[in-house]
């Protein structure tokens, strides 16, 4: 059929991946054992790219949360938050999260995906501009496309790009959305948020942060790098996703403007979905409870993250800007960075693969995330298959 | 003042030179695809040197219509004369 025949090339792109060995596309893992270990093709692996910051898949608490919801709430609301799919507990979350950055309002969406595209839709529109990171991460920038507003793009983390596009907007500066990331997820580098906040002031304009990557991990109560930057009261959004240092799935916005809730009624990814489930609810509770009461967790993961950094930089690998649990080694070729991915999944470490056009500046990269569930002993494993990797 | 499609397209050749393969030939019809094998992060990085020598802002629906160094003048042209 004509119609399907734009999914060759897409064919073909899995066929070429699939030549040569196995796929980064491909992986399935047969059996999940601990947050930082897991049964793949047969082997058992470390897993180096969960972005499971924290390691709170397994905490005893969050599971037993999630059981006791299970149990007492059923396995699913079947329904849409505006129907019948608000449970005091969504309600309860939401105050929670508003509470944990010290804002009025807060509200949960299905996904992070989901909570990138709700709060945008609900923010922006025809009659706006939208200025974003040109390494903003793709549902931002889907997101960005649904409202109708005009987008441009500035270099990333370049506050001089940013300030130029926002001075050429004029008056129109002060109807403008300024949309970028705590932290990168591809490089592990951190946005400039102080100074990205003082422009956005200067002129007026409103300001869109997705801690997806950052919460939990950034900031001396885990609220991120909104919170390390010291800009909680000039951020006028936040969002982020209970799938990476929450453990679960889903998303969150979080305001100090009393308009948040009315995003209810102006967000179409909001009020077409169902909500999320009962027991992931519970979990995110408790994994959130687990982020304010053991910031030894933060340590820990700062710990691996330092030592896997200065480990690979000393080997002499070309690594992103900043120390932080996201750890990318760079490869100019691509084949070379998929045989040396290969290599590390044979000697049982599991890392991301990502090349172009995924990746910002067409370089590839063997990702790593590291966790505070990572021991020391681990951490050291997965230096020397870099080592051996590269031998 | 606005300039000439002619006046911008030159600008534009001598703007893309970085991004180009070595020893292309840049005129009105270059594709930047096709002829000079730029990759979406050049053509991003390019747009950005455009907006930034003309002093204006390239929104992103504006480059769904860009194919050749012409298209791109013609945003430009159109955008100095808003």
């Amino acid at each position: 059929m004509e119609l399907l025949k734009k999914f060759e090339a897409h064919a073909a792109t899995r066929d070429a991946l699939a030549s040569q060995g196995t796929a980064p596309t491909e992986i399935t893992i047969e059996k999940i054992l601990s947050p930082t270990e897991a049964m793949i093709d047969g082997r058992h692996t470390l897993l180096v790219g969960t972005n499971n910051y924290l390691g709170l898949t397994f905490d005893p608490e969050c599971i037993a949360a999630g059981q006791r919801a299970l149990q007492e709430e059923g396995t699913g609301t079947t329904g849409s938050r505006m129907a019948n799919g608000t449970y005091s507990d969504h309600k309860m979350l939401e105050q929670e999260l508003a509470e944990f950055y010290g804002y009025p309002y807060g509200m949960v969406f299905s996904t992070g995906y989901a909570a990138n595209l709700g709060a945008l839709v609900a923010l922006a529109g025809p009659d706006d501009a939208v200025l974003l990171d040109a390494d903003a991460h793709a549902s931002l920038y889907d997101g960005c496309k649904m409202t109708g507003a005009a987008i441009y793009r500035f270099k990333h983390n370049d506050t001089e790009s940013l300030e130029s596009r926002l001075r050429r907007l004029g008056d129109h500066a002060r109807r403008t959305l300024v949309v970028v990331e705590g932290l990168y997820s591809v490089f592990g580098d951190k946005a400039p948020l102080a100074e990205i906040a003082r422009i956005k002031d200067k002129y007026g304009a409103c300001l869109f942060v997705d801690e997806a990557h950052s919460l939990g991990v950034f900031g001396d109560n885990g609220r991120g790098v909104v919170e390390s930057d010291g800009i909680l009261d000039q951020a006028d959004f936040v969002v982020g996703t209970f799938s990476k240092s929450l453990g679960s799935i889903g998303g969150f916005c979080v305001s100090r403007h009393a308009e948040l809730p009315l995003f209810r009624y102006a967000s179409r990814p909001y009020i077409f979905t169902a909500s999320p489930c009962p027991s992931v609810i519970a979990t995110t509770r408790m994994a959130l409870q687990q982020i304010r009461k053991r910031p030894e967790l933060r340590t820990q993961l700062w710990d691996n993250a330092t030592r896997l950094y200065n480990g690979l930089k000393e080997m002499g690998y070309e690594l992103g800007p900043d120390i932080s649990p996201v750890v990318a080694v760079r490869f100019v070729e691509r084949a070379k960075a998929l045989g040396f991915w290969q290599k590390l999944l044979k000697s049982g470490i599991y890392t991301n693969l990502m090349q172009p056009p995924a990746t910002p500046d067409g370089s590839s990269l063997v990702r790593c995330s590291i966790t505070a569930a990572h021991t020391t002993e681990q951490v050291e494993r997965i230096l020397a298959a870099f080592r051996g990797a590269a031998g | 003042m606005s300039d000439t499609i002619e006046t911008i397209t030159g600008v534009l050749s001598g703007l893309l030179g970085k991004y180009a393969k070595p020893g292309s030939t840049i005129k009105a019809s270059t594709n930047l695809v096709a002829d000079l094998g730029l990759e979406s992060v050049s053509i991003l990085e390019f747009v950005v040197d455009v907006e930034d020598h003309y002093d204006l802002n390239i929104d992103i629906e504006s480059l769904s219509d860009v194919h050749t160094v012409l298209d791109m003048a013609q945003v430009v042209a159109r955008l100095q004369n808003r």
